[in-house]
């Protein structure tokens, strides 16, 4: 159940559009962050070259001004020590050992006059003769046995001597990864939480849409009653329920009308047919004569004709216009065929014909059971009226994913190819049809109202073939169901 | 027995109280809703006709009016609408029938009489059914004639027990349909004369006096004497 709604989740509009909108987000906050980073870094490489410019001034005036005696390289040394106290960007909880910063003099011939830094010297004087390095300017050197290159900053000596000091870009370094996790994690919980609000956003607005198309389909399968929900917010979708709502309103206002026109044209019709009838039948009792008794029979059977044709012609106009009217209910198609089979064949063997059924089980679709009866009555009736003796009629019922399969064929001489392409149309008739032509277009009317698939066409093996395709019950519609009825 | 019928088409009332006082009814005609009642309240009915279509109410809010009123009678719905309303179906299952117009004056006597017979307790033990020399075991599903045992379908077993509970009353094929098949349909097709037809070989084949009787255009009747 739990992996089911997972997997449904992953295929929801609001997990895409969530997808997609975190993406655009991460790429938009990362590219916010490389220009923050970076312009850290160069603040930060800034003050500390601006440190290194000053302090090497100071130092190369410190020990242009000493004498050069015994005192030199305390004086000038102690000056250099107490500059590498004040190094920028230093972690408080640092030792004293000072191997961020170094001093280093080297006279006129290049050799090394002074130095101040942990270790001898040798290295760093190697990496400076290496560079060549452009005064007053700070640039970064590697050092041999050292992971974290120095910045380096230079002055020339008036004696043609050179004073440099080094500054590590360890704490530089240090500093700028403190910021970069931070800047990581204030990153990943931004995306985090803006992935939860548009994927938690998009899907409740989602819902909203779900549900609209949930009673709208519900809408066009049966019932017209029934009305989007609307929300209380005043957004796109909610306007789209309530456009939806008024379209329904116009829709069911203009059913109603035709049910009440094709009402009040049956009542105005129905009730001098009765009247009709009603005299007719009792002018019967009061007939001796044989003749008479023939005439009164026969004129009641045209009228009964007359209110068939006009019930159907109604039906097949509110079909038309998407009206018919359904209470539908679950029916098993496997079991209402079999009974239509039985009451029919004896009529189609009497007629030379035989009727096959060939079933698979239980088939459960949700139906007017009458409207169905009707519809399968009006197929059966037309075999009856079209078959030539010793044809065999086959009724195939199987379900699929599709749904509900209903096949009707039989070995006869198939449709008469100038109504073929229209069979479903009221009054169209084969050329010998005795029927009022509107038996199919009825049985076509039908399978619409119940959202079905009707087609006819002639098998290969020239009979008439009519294939019709209904929906199976959902389990919804049957709990429903079971809600209604208990 | 009294009758009510409540029609307010005058044709319409007219030939059906002229067969209904023939078919040995009393009957009283209310011409809408506020006459039904008043009379109804005058009066006590065995059964009542009632038309949807009144021109004052709602055929069925009447009925409702009437049930509440302490009205116990069976009611015959006469009904001019095609479709049946869900209303309608729940009278239906409350033992109440209705018929749609036009109907057969021969189907309208014949479930009048059902109704009848359905209000008065009815033996639902019996076991046996017998008319004439016709003998039906329903437990063993099994009948015969003139003591010959009848090879009969299931189906038609079904249906010679129900012309046999109906003998001497006049069936129609709408109500054979109906309550033997569970279908209101109107076929174009003679599918239920063939099953009759089958059914009165089988029954009347060589039989001196025939039990099976058509009636053309109304129905079919089993003897009952």
């Amino acid at each position: 159940m739990s992996s089911r709604s997972d997997k449904s989740v992953m295929h929801s509009a609001a997990w895409r559009i969530s997808l997609w909108a975190t993406l655009a987000f991460t790429c938009g906050t990362m590219i916010v962050f490389v220009f923050i980073d970076r312009f850290v870094a160069n603040d930060i490489q800034r003050r500390s070259d601006a440190w290194l410019s000053g302090e090497v001034e100071v130092l190369g005036d410190v020990a242009e001004r000493t004498p050069d005696d015994a005192l030199y390289n305390r004086v000038v040394g102690e000056v250099a020590e107490l500059a590498s106290r004040e190094v920028p960007n230093k972690a408080p909880s640092q030792d004293d050992d000072n191997d961020s910063v170094f001093f280093l003099q080297i006279g006129k011939d290049g050799a090394l006059k002074l130095w101040v830094g942990s270790g001898d010297g040798q290295a760093q004087l190697e990496a400076i003769r290496a560079h060549t390095l452009i005064i007053e300017r700070p640039s970064s050197i590697r050092v041999r046995g050292i992971a974290i290159p120095f910045r380096v900053a230079a002055i020339a000596m008036k004696d043609g001597g050179r004073v440099y000091l080094g500054l590590s870009e360890r704490d530089e370094q240090r500093v700028l990864r403190n910021l970069r996790l931070r800047f990581f994690l204030l990153w990943l919980s931004l995306v985090l939480l803006g992935f939860a609000i548009v994927f938690f956003t998009t899907r409740r607005t989602l819902s909203h849409v779900r549900g609209i198309n949930e009673a709208a389909s519900r809408i066009g399968q049966m019932d017209l009653k029934t009305r989007v929900p609307t929300t209380q917010r005043n957004d796109e979708i909610s306007q789209l329920a309530v456009t939806l709502n008024r379209m329904l309103d116009r829709i069911e206002s203009t059913v109603i009308q035709l049910h009440t026109i094709t009402d009040s044209l049956a009542h105005d019709l129905r009730s001098p047919l009765t009247a009709i009838r009603g005299k007719l039948e009792s002018s019967i009792a009061g007939t001796r004569d044989d003749q008479q008794l023939e005439t009164i029979v026969s004129a009641i059977e045209e009228l009964d004709r007359l209110t068939d044709f006009l019930n159907k012609s109604l039906d097949v106009a509110e079909a038309k216009a998407d009206a018919l009217r359904l209470t539908p209910t679950s029916i098993d198609l496997d079991a209402l065929l079999g009974s239509m089979v039985a009451l029919y064949e004896p009529s189609m063997s009497e007629r030379g014909l035989r009727i096959r059924f060939e079933r698979r089980g239980p088939v459960r679709i949700f139906g007017d059971e009458g409207l169905i009866h009707r519809m399968i009555a009006n197929l059966f009736d037309n075999e009856l009226r079209h078959l030539s003796s010793g044809c065999t009629v086959t009724v195939y019922l199987d379900q699929s994913a599709g749904g509900a399969s209903l096949a009707l064929l039989d070995d006869g001489a198939g449709f008469d190819p100038e109504v073929k392409a229209s069979l479903f149309t009221e009054r169209i008739k084969g050329k010998e049809s005795t029927g009022h032509g509107l038996g199919l277009a009825f049985v076509g009317a039908v399978v619409r109202a119940h959202s079905g698939t009707i087609a006819a066409t002639n098998a290969e093996s020239g009979g008439a073939q009519i294939n019709i395709t209904l929906p199976l019950t959902s389990a919804e519609e049957l709990s429903h169901q079971v809600v209604m009825t208990s | 027995m009294r009758l009510l019928l409540v029609e307010d088409e005058h044709d319409i009332q007219t030939f059906l109280e002229q067969a209904l006082t023939e078919a040995g009814y009393q009957v009283d005609v209310a011409p809408n809703g506020k006459a039904a009642e008043s009379f109804a309240q005058a009066n006590s009915y065995d059964i009542l006709i009632v038309d949807l279509g009144l021109p004052d109410q709602d055929g069925i809010s009447l009925i409702m009016h009437l049930r509440h009123e302490g009205v116990r009678a069976p009611v015959l719905i006469l009904s001019a609408r095609r479709s049946v309303d869900d209303r309608v179906r729940g009278l239906e299952l409350g033992g109440d029938d209705y018929l749609t117009k036009p109907f057969a004056l021969a189907e309208l006597l014949a479930r009048l009489r059902n109704l009848l017979k359905r209000n008065v307790p009815h033996n639902s033990e019996t076991t046996r059914l017998r008319v004439q020399d016709l003998e039906l075991d329903l437990l063993k599903r099994e009948a015969s004639r003139g003591g010959q045992s009848l090879q009969l379908t299931p189906q038609e077993f079904v249906l010679l027990e129900y012309l046999c509970r109906n003998a001497g009353r006049v069936v129609t094929r709408s109500m054979i349909l109906d309550k033997v098949w569970g279908m209101r349909i109107q076929p174009d097709t003679n599918v239920v004369d063939v099953h009759i037809y089958r059914l009165r070989g089988k029954v009347d084949g060589n039989q001196q006096t025939p039990l099976i009787r058509t009636l053309r255009g109304v129905g079919y009747v089993l003897k009952e004497r």
